[in-house]
C-alpha cells in the first residue's frame, strides 16, 4: 500500500468492489481474483455482462481470472514493471492519455531539479548511495519558487517537467524490449496496450486490480506505482469505474493495517516516533508536510489533531498538555521492526540496529500469525523458533509455527530434546466465534454478529490481549520496573477490562468529545457537549478536549450509533453502487477516493453518466466529497493528502526511484537487458546469515512462484475437521509447462521434485498447457508455480511441503515484503 | 427424493402421472453460463452441504478438477478442459450434474415402477425407496449422470434441490454461486436469459456461441451457455443427446410386441387345442401293434 | 384323524429309470433316466424363477409377478443368481443331450414349412428317431438362448465394465432371446401336455407307452423293442 500513498495520498483501494461494475475496460493483473477474490469477482462479471466491459488478464499462469478474459496476455513473473512502462510509453507515444486531467489533477506540469537523471547506463537513479545500498533523495525533487511552491509549466513541454521526464524514462520500453523482457509476444501487447489505453477520453474509465501477485516482489511497490501512473495518464484516478483497485488478502488485513498492522505506523497511517524526535512539538512539525502548491489543501496539516487525539484515547486523564499528552511513553523505534528482520535477529541472536552488540528477542507472541507456513525460508524460521526461550501462540489450530520443533527433518530440524523453546498455545476464536468488524478491500468497515460460542477455552482475541495486559501491568504495580507509565498510565476503562466488548472498543477508535465542544463562528453554541461520539475528523482538536483511537476511522461510531452495522443495500441513488448507508466506509463514508478528480477544472463530471461528485453552484455533491464541500473548483487540488495536491507521476516517496524501472527478481534468471550492470534491484533487501541462500540461474534455471487456490483459505483450511474443502483441493501440487514435463520426462500425476538453494520439496506433478513456454532475451525460458496451502501439521491425509520452504528473504525496500512471486528453482523426477 | 406435495408428470414403470390438471405450474431451469464460470467450486461444495452426502476421500493426480467423473456421493462436479484455440488456449469449466431432460432417458430405461419421476415442474428425481438398484438409468442417460451408492446400491444424482424449490428456494448450488454464472428460474426465463448472453459473445467474436438446450431430449431443464458451441465435447457434453436407441426401441417397441407374442403363443396354444386336440393314438390301446399312423 | 400309508411295491419302470434310458420295461419304454430328468427341472425351474423375477423388470404389465417374490428388488437381487443357475444347469443339459440332437439330413425341414406340417398332425413320425426335428430345433434354440441370455444378462448386471453401446445392445439381445424364449417354452409345454398326452410322463417316471414310442418316435422305438414289422 506504500505506493498507492505515495501516489494519491491514501494507501488503500481507490474505489471499492461494487464500483468495478462501472468499468469499460479492466486490467487485472499481479493478481488471479477469480481464485483468491471469487465473491468480488461478481462485479467483473456485471461490467462485463451489463456494460460489455473487457477484461484483460496479464499474467504468467493463464488463470481461473484469464478464463474469462476478453483477453489474456502471458507475462514472465517479476516483468511486470516493463509491461507497465510499456503501456505507458504507448500511451504517452499514441497521444492515448487523458491530457485535460494530466494538466488538471497530476504532478505532471510541475519541474523537477535539474539535478535528477536515471543513469540509463548504471540502471541507477541520481543519488545512489552504493555502500548503504540506497538513495540520498535531495535531487527528487520540485524546483520551488520564491513562495516555495513548486514551479509548472501547464503546457508540459518543459524539458524539465515531470511529463517529460517521464517521457524520456519510459521511452526505452519499446514492444520489442516489452517481448524481449516479459516474454509477451509483441502483437498480444500491442493488443493489451490498445485496450488498456482506450479508456483515456473523458467519456470511458477503466480499472485496475491487483493483489499479491505485485506487492510480492522485490520490486513491488514500484510495479503498483507504475499502475497508479498509468492511471493518473489514462485520467482514471478518482471516477466511478476507474482507480487501481488492490484487493487484501484477508477479510481484515485493511482493517489491521488502519489500525497499525506494521511497526513503523500508529492508528490512522500516524508514524511510530523515532529516538531524534524527543518532543511531541519536533515530531509534529517532522511529520506534518508543508504544501507544495497553492492550491494544496494538504490535509495533514491536521496531524497534530490526530496525533494529540490518539493520546488522549490512549492515556486518557493521564494525557495532559503539561507531559505532551504522554508522547514521551510512547515508544521510540531505532530501526528497523518488521517481522522478517525480528526473525534475522532471532536466529543470528543479536540485533542488526544496535550493530550487533544486543542480544536478540528471547520470546516471541505470535498472534494469530503462522510465520513458520507463510515466512519465506521455512527453515531459517524453524531455526530461529528454536533459539528462543519461550514462544507464545495465539491460534484456533496447532499450526506450523506452534509445531516448529516437531517439524520433519528434511526442514533441517534440530533434535526436539535440544530445543529449549517453552511453546505455549492459547486457543483462539475462529470469525464466527466473536463480534468485531471486518475492514474490507474497499475501506468498508460491516460489524460481524458472533454466530457460536467458541468451543472449550478458547477465548475471544481482546479477552487475550486484556488478560495479558492486566497481568502485565499486575506486573509493573507489583514490581515497578523502567518507565512504568508507559504501562500503568494506559486507558482500561471498559465495562468488563477482562474481556472489553468490542463496542466499546470501536466507540473509543471513532471518538469523542472530552469537553464541550464549541462553534468556531459562535462560540456560545455548544455543537458537541462532552462525552459524546464525535461525527466527523472536522471536528478532532489538538488541545486535548477531544479523544480518537483512530482519526481515519472517525465516523464509524458517531452519536448516531454504529455505523458498521448499517445493512441497507437498496439505498443506491446513483446506481453507480455505492451504497452509502452500508456499513461504514473510510475515510468519511467516502466510497470513491480522490473522487474530485471525477470532475474537470469547472467541477463537471468528465462523464455525465458515471458521475462521482460535481459542484451545483454552492457545493460539491454526488459521494461523499473528497474536498472541502463548500470549496468551488479550483480553489484546492484533488489529491489531498498531497502537499503538492496533485495525483504524483512523479514521487518521492519511494524509496527506488521516483520512477519504477525494471530490475530482475534477487534470483534473477536473466540479466537485465536494459542495464546489464544493475541486474536487480539496487536498493531491495537480503539478508547474510548461513540461511539465507540465494541461487544464481546457472544451478537453478527456472524461474518459479506461488499462489493461493479458491478452495483453500491460507494454511487453514487443510485443519478442517468436518466439511469438504479437503476434499475439492486434496494435495500439494506443482504446475508444471507440458514442454518442460516432456523435456524432463515427467508425467502428470506422479511425483517431482523441486529444489533451490535453500532446499527441495516433492509434489504431484501437475501438467498444463496453462503455462507456456517463453522466449526471453532470445532464448528459451520455462517457469512453473505451486501453491502455498501445505504444511505438515492438521489432518495426515491433507499435510504436503510447506512452498515456502523454497522461496527466498528477499524483500522490497519499502515495505519489507517478501518475494514469493519470483525465484529460482531446478526440477527433477522423484 | 424429498417432495411429496409436488405433482408427478411423469413416473418410470408407469402408464400415467399424478397430474390433476388443477395446478398450473411452470417448467424450471438452471442457466449455467459457462463463460462467466471461474471454476470456484462453491457450487460443489453447496451441494455436499445441503444434501448431506457426505466426504469422500479425493486424492490430488494433476487437474484442479475435484473428480475424475461425478460419484453417487458427488452430484455437482465442476469439468476442467484445457483447450487449444486461435493461436492460444482456452480452460473450459462447465458445472456437471444431472441436466433435467424434458425427456428423460432415465426414466424411460428404469423399470422400478416410481422410483424415478418427473414433476409437473420438469423436476426428474429418483426415490430410493422404489430404486432396485438395476443400474438401467445409468444405459438410458445421454449425459452419463446416474450413480451407484456403493453400500445401498441405490441410485443417485442432483435433485435439483427440490426439497427446497418446492418451499421457493433456488438449489443450493444456484445460492452459492458468487459470480452469478448459475442462476435458477422458470425455463421460459432461464431460455431468453441465454440467449441474450449468447447474442452478447457473437457479438464480441465468439461466432460459435449457443445456449445448450439439446432437442433430443425435448430440452433439458438446465441450459448451458457455450462460448464454443461447435466444440460440445470440449465441455464433456454429447453433440447430439438422445434417449439411447436401445432403450427406445427395447420400451416402445420390443415390450408391447413382446407382450403381445407371449400373450400370442398361449392364446395359439389354446386355439391349436381347440382345433386340432391332442394328437392321440386313434382307438388303440398299448398291446395293439398294428396300429395305422394317420 | 390319521391315515394308514400303504406301501406299495415300486413300480419296475421307475426303478430302472433311475439309470439307465432307451430300454423296454414291461409295456413302457424308458426315455429319460433320472438325470436327464433331473436336469431338465433344474433348467425349467430357474427358468421359471427368472421368468418371473425378470418379467416384472421388463414391464410393469408383469409387475405383479414381483409379489410372489417379495418385491422388485427381491426380483431384481435375486434374477441375476438365479441367471447364473440356469445357464449352468443348461450347459448340464447340454451336454446330457448333445449327442441325440444332430440334425440329420432329412430333417432340414423343420426349420421351416415342417414345422407347421407338424402341428397340424400331419407328419409321417415312423422314421422319426428318439428327438424329432422340432425337438432338436427345441434343443439348439435352448442352448443358444441360454447362452445368448447369459452374455447379455452379464453386461446388464455389471453396466460399469461395458461400453454404452454394448450394454444398449445387451438390453435388446436379452429381450429378443427371452420373448422367443418364452414362445418356445409355451409351446414346449402345451405340446408336452395337452397336445400330445402321454409325453409328460416321460419326465416324471421317465417313460411313454410303447404306443406314444410308436407314434411319435418310430425309428427310435424299433431301435429300443427291436421290432421292425411296422417297417413303413
Amino acid at each position: 500500500m506504500a505506493s498507492l500513498a505515495a501516489t494519491f495520498g491514501r494507501g488503500a483501494m481507490t474505489n471499492g468492489w461494487c464500483d468495478i461494475k462501472n468499468a469499460d475496460v479492466i486490467l487485472a493483473m499481479g493478481g488471479n481474483p477469480a481464485e483468491n477474490h471469487p465473491v468480488g469477482f461478481k462485479w467483473f462479471i456485471e461490467a462485463k455482462k451489463t456494460r460489455n466491459a473487457k477484461l484483460v488478464v496479464c499474467d504468467p499462469r493463464f488463470t481461473r481470472t484469464a478464463s474469462n478474459a476478453d483477453l489474456y496476455a502471458p507475462v514472465r513473473p517479476g516483468s511486470d514493471i516493463a509491461f507497465l512502462l510499456g503501456i505507458i510509453r504507448y500511451a504517452i507515444e499514441n497521444k492515448r492519455y487523458h491530457e485535460d486531467y494530466v494538466k488538471i489533477h497530476t504532478n505532471g506540469p510541475l519541474l523537477i531539479n535539474a539535478a535528477y537523471k536515471f543513469d540509463e547506463d548504471g540502471g541507477v537513479f541520481s543519488g545512489f548511495d552504493q555502500a548503504g545500498g540506497s538513495y540520498n533523495k535531495d535531487s527528487w525533487t520540485y524546483q520551488l519558487d520564491a513562495k516555495g511552491f513548486a514551479k509548472s509549466d501547464p503546457t508540459l513541454q518543459d524539458p524539465n517537467c515531470v511529463f517529460q521526464l517521464l517521457k524520456k524514462h519510459v521511452a526505452r520500453y519499446t514492444p520489442e524490449m516489452v517481448e524481449r523482457v516479459c516474454g509477451t509476444p509483441k502483437d498480444k501487447f500491442l493488443k493489451v496496450c490498445e485496450i488498456v489505453t482506450s479508456t483515456y477520453p473523458a467519456s470511458k474509465a477503466g480499472t485496475i486490480t491487483y493483489a499479491l501477485g505485485w506487492t510480492q516482489h522485490s520490486t513491488g511497490v514500484q510495479i503498483i506505482r507504475a499502475a497508479a501512473m498509468l492511471q493518473l495518464l489514462l485520467g482514471n484516478v478518482g471516477r466511478p469505474g476507474g482507480g487501481v483497485n488492490a484487493f487484501r488478502g484477508h477479510s481484515n488485513i485493511q482493517g489491521a493495517t488502519d489500525m497499525a498492522g506494521t511497526f513503523e505506523i500508529l492508528p490512522g497511517y500516524l508514524a511510530v516516533p523515532t529516538g531524534n524526535l524527543t518532543t511531541l512539538k519536533e515530531y509534529i512539525e517532522a511529520k506534518t508536510p508543508k504544501p507544495l502548491t497553492e492550491h494544496s489543501m494538504n490535509y495533514w496539516q491536521n496531524y497534530d489533531k490526530f496525533m494529540v487525539s490518539l493520546l488522549k484515547a490512549t492515556y486518557a486523564k493521564h494525557a495532559t498538555k503539561q507531559n505532551d499528552y504522554g508522547y514521551d511513553w510512547l515508544p521510540k523505534v531505532d530501526g528497523n521492526y518488521s517481522w522478517m528482520y525480528i526473525c534475522d535477529d532471532m536466529y543470528r541472536g543479536n540485533s542488526t540496529r544496535a550493530g550487533g552488540k544486543e542480544p536478540g528477542p528471547e520470546g516471541m507472541l505470535a498472534f494469530g500469525m503462522n510465520p513458520v507456513g507463510l515466512g519465506p525460508n521455512s527453515k531459517k524460521w524453524i531455526a530461529a523458533l528454536a533459539k528462543l526461550k519461550w514462544l507464545v501462540v495465539v491460534e484456533n489450530v496447532e499450526a506450523e509455527t506452534a509445531a516448529f520443533w516437531k517439524a520433519p527433518k528434511e526442514y533441517d530440524t534440530p533434535d526436539a530434546a535440544q530445543i529449549q523453546t517453552e511453546v505455549y498455545q492459547l486457543p483462539a476464536t475462529d470469525f464466527a466465534e466473536k463480534d468485531g468488524t471486518f475492514t474490507n478491500s474497499a475501506r468498508w468497515m460491516q460489524w460481524k454478529w458472533k454466530a457460536v460460542d467458541p468451543p472449550g477455552q478458547a477465548k475471544s482475541d481482546q479477552e487475550i490481549i486484556a488478560r495479558i495486559f492486566l497481568a502485565v501491568r499486575d506486573l509493573y504495580v507489583k514490581e515497578g520496573g523502567q518507565l512504568p507509565e508507559a504501562v500503568l498510565n494506559v486507558d482500561w476503562s471498559y465495562s468488563n477490562p477482562v474481556a472489553p466488548d468490542l463496542s466499546e472498543a470501536l466507540k473509543e477508535i471513532n471518538g469523542r468529545a472530552l469537553e464541550d465542544q464549541h462553534d468556531p463562528k459562535d462560540k456560545n453554541k455548544i455543537i458537541k457537549p462532552a462525552g459524546e461520539q464525535l461525527d466527523n475528523f472536522g471536528q478532532l482538536q489538538a488541545d486535548g478536549t477531544t479523544m480518537c483511537g483512530n482519526w481515519l476511522h472517525l465516523g464509524c461510531y458517531t452519536s448516531a450509533g454504529n455505523m458498521a452495522q448499517r445493512r441497507s443495500g437498496v439505498d443506491d441513488p446513483t446506481g453507480l453502487g455505492m451504497y452509502h448507508n452500508w456499513g461504514f466506509s473510510w475515510p468519511a463514508n467516502r466510497r470513491i477516493m480522490y473522487n474530485r478528480a471525477s470532475a474537470d477544472a469547472e467541477g463537471k463530471p468528465w462523464d455525465r453518466t458515471r458521475p462521482g461528485i460535481w459542484w451545483n453552484g454552492e457545493k460539491w455533491v454526488g459521494d461523499v466529497p473528497d474536498m472541502k464541500p463548500d470549496a468551488p473548483p479550483g480553489t484546492f487540488g484533488a489529491f489531498i493528502m498531497l502537499p503538492e495536491g496533485l495525483g504524483r507521476l512523479f514521487s518521492a516517496a519511494v524509496a527506488d526511484g521516483p520512477f519504477p524501472e525494471h530490475y530482475e527478481a534477487i534470483e534473477a534468471p536473466i540479466v537485465n537487458p536494459l542495464h546489464p550492470k544493475m541486474t536487480s534491484n539496487p536498493v531491495s533487501k537480503k539478508f547474510s546469515s548461513d540461511k539465507d541462500l540465494y541461487g544464481k540461474k546457472e544451478d537453478y534455471p527456472i524461474t518459479a512462484t506461488t499462489y493461493r487456490l479458491t478452495e483453500q483459505f491460507h494454511y487453514w483450511t487443510r485443519h478442517q475437521l468436518h466439511g469438504v474443502l479437503n476434499e475439492l483441493q486434496p494435495g500439494f501440487f506443482v504446475e508444471i509447462p507440458e514442454g518442460l514435463a516432456k523435456e524432463k520426462g515427467i508425467d502428470n500425476g506422479s511425483k517431482v521434485k523441486v529444489t533451490t538453494a535453500r532446499g527441495s520439496i516433492e509434489g504431484v506433478a501437475m501438467v498444463t498447457k496453462r503455462i507456456g513456454p517463453m522466449t526471453i532475451d532470445g532464448k528459451p525460458l520455462w517457469y512453473i508455480g505451486f501453491p502455498i496451502h501445505w504444511g505438515f501439521t492438521g489432518p495426515e491425509k491433507h499435510r504436503g511441503p510447506l512452498a515456502n520452504a523454497m522461496t527466498p528473504s528477499a524483500m522490497d525496500a519499502n515495505t519489507w515484503t517478501p518475494e514469493y512471486k519470483a525465484f529460482l528453482v531446478k526440477i527433477e523426477k522423484a | 427424493m424429498a417432495s411429496q406435495n409436488l405433482e408427478i408428470r411423469r413416473s418410470s414403470a408407469s402408464v400415467l402421472g399424478s397430474l390433476s390438471g388443477l395446478r398450473v405450474v411452470p417448467t424450471v431451469s438452471k442457466y449455467i453460463d459457462t463463460t462467466t464460470c471461474i471454476g470456484c467450486k462453491a457450487c460443489e461444495a453447496a451441494c455436499v452441504e445441503w444434501n448431506d452426502t457426505g466426504r469422500i476421500g479425493t486424492q490430488q493426480t494433476g487437474s484442479y478438477q475435484t473428480l475424475p467423473t461425478l460419484h453417487a456421493q458427488f452430484w455437482n462436479l465442476i469439468r476442467f478442459n484445457e483447450k487449444e484455440f486461435d493461436g492460444g488456449i482456452v480452460w473450459l469449466m462447465r458445472k456437471d450434474q444431472c441436466m433435467h431432460c424434458d425427456e428423460p432417458g432415465c426414466l424411460a430405461a428404469c423399470p422400478a415402477p416410481g422410483a424415478i419421476v418427473q414433476y409437473a415442474n420438469g423436476i426428474v428425481d429418483v426415490n430410493p425407496d422404489q430404486c432396485i438398484g438395476c443400474g438401467y438409468c445409468e444405459t438410458g442417460c445421454p449425459f452419463d449422470v446416474p450413480r451407484f451408492h456403493p453400500t445401498t446400491g441405490k441410485m443417485a444424482k442432483c435433485t435439483l434441490c427440490v426439497d427446497r424449490v418446492s418451499v421457493g428456494l433456488e438449489p443450493a448450488c444456484i445460492k452459492a454461486c458468487p459470480t452469478g454464472c448459475l442462476q435458477f428460474g422458470t425455463k421460459d426465463d432461464m431460455v431468453a436469459l441465454g440467449n441474450a448472453r449468447v447474442a452478447q459473445l457473437k457479438a464480441n467474436g465468439f461466432q460459435q456461441a449457443v445456449l445448450y438446450n439439446p432437442e433430443g431430449v425435448h430440452g433439458t431443464g438446465v441450459v448451458t451457455v457455450l462460448a464454443h458451441g461447435d466444440h460440445p465435447d470440449w465441455y464433456n457434453l454429447p453433440a447430439d443427446p438422445h434417449v439411447p436407441w436401445g432403450v427406445k426401441f427395447w420400451k416402445r417397441l420390443l415390450r408391447p410386441i413382446g407382450v403381445i407374442a407371449i400373450f400370442g403363443a398361449v392364446v395359439g396354444a389354446f386355439a391349436h387345442y381347440t382345433k386340432y386336440g391332442p394328437k392321440k393314438v386313434q382307438g388303440a390301446d398299448d398291446s395293439d401293434r398294428n396300429i395305422p399312423v394317420a | 384323524m390319521s391315515t394308514a400309508v400303504t406301501h406299495r411295491p415300486m413300480d419296475a419302470a421307475v426303478i430302472a429309470a433311475r439309470n439307465r434310458e432307451d430300454i423296454v420295461v414291461g409295456n413302457e419304454i424308458i426315455r429319460h433316466n433320472r438325470a436327464s430328468r433331473l436336469i431338465h427341472w433344474s433348467v425349467a425351474v430357474t427358468f421359471f424363477l427368472c421368468l418371473f423375477t425378470g418379467m416384472p423388470i421388463w414391464t410393469p404389465v408383469f409387475g405383479w409377478m414381483a409379489y410372489l417374490f417379495g418385491g422388485l428388488s427381491v426380483c431384481r437381487v435375486i434374477h441375476p443368481y438365479i441367471g447364473i443357475a440356469f445357464f449352468i444347469f443348461s450347459i448340464a443339459m447340454f451336454f446330457q443331450w448333445i449327442s441325440d440332437m444332430h440334425f440329420r439330413d432329412d430333417e432340414r425341414g423343420w426349420l421351416g414349412p415342417k414345422l407347421m406340417t407338424y402341428m397340424r398332425y400331419e407328419t409321417d413320425d415312423s422314421q422319426t428317431g428318439k428327438y424329432n426335428g422340432g425337438q432338436k430345433l427345441l434343443f439348439w434354440a435352448v442352448s443358444l438362448g441360454a447362452l445368448g441370455l447369459l452374455l447379455s444378462g452379464l453386461v446388464m448386471w455389471f453396466p460399469r465394465a461395458f461400453p454404452p453401446i454394448l450394454i444398449e445392445f445387451s438390453f435388446l439381445l436379452h429381450d429378443v432371446t427371452f420373448i422367443l424364449f418364452v414362445v418356445a417354452i409355451v409351446f414346449h409345454i402345451y405340446l408336452g401336455t395337452a397336445a400330445e398326452p402321454g409325453t409328460f410322463g416321460s419326465m416324471t417316471r421317465g417313460t411313454v407307452t410303447r404306443t406314444w414310442a410308436r407314434l411319435h418316435h418310430g425309428r427310435w422305438y424299433r431301435e429300443v423293442t427291436g421290432d421292425d414289422s411296422r417297417r413303413a
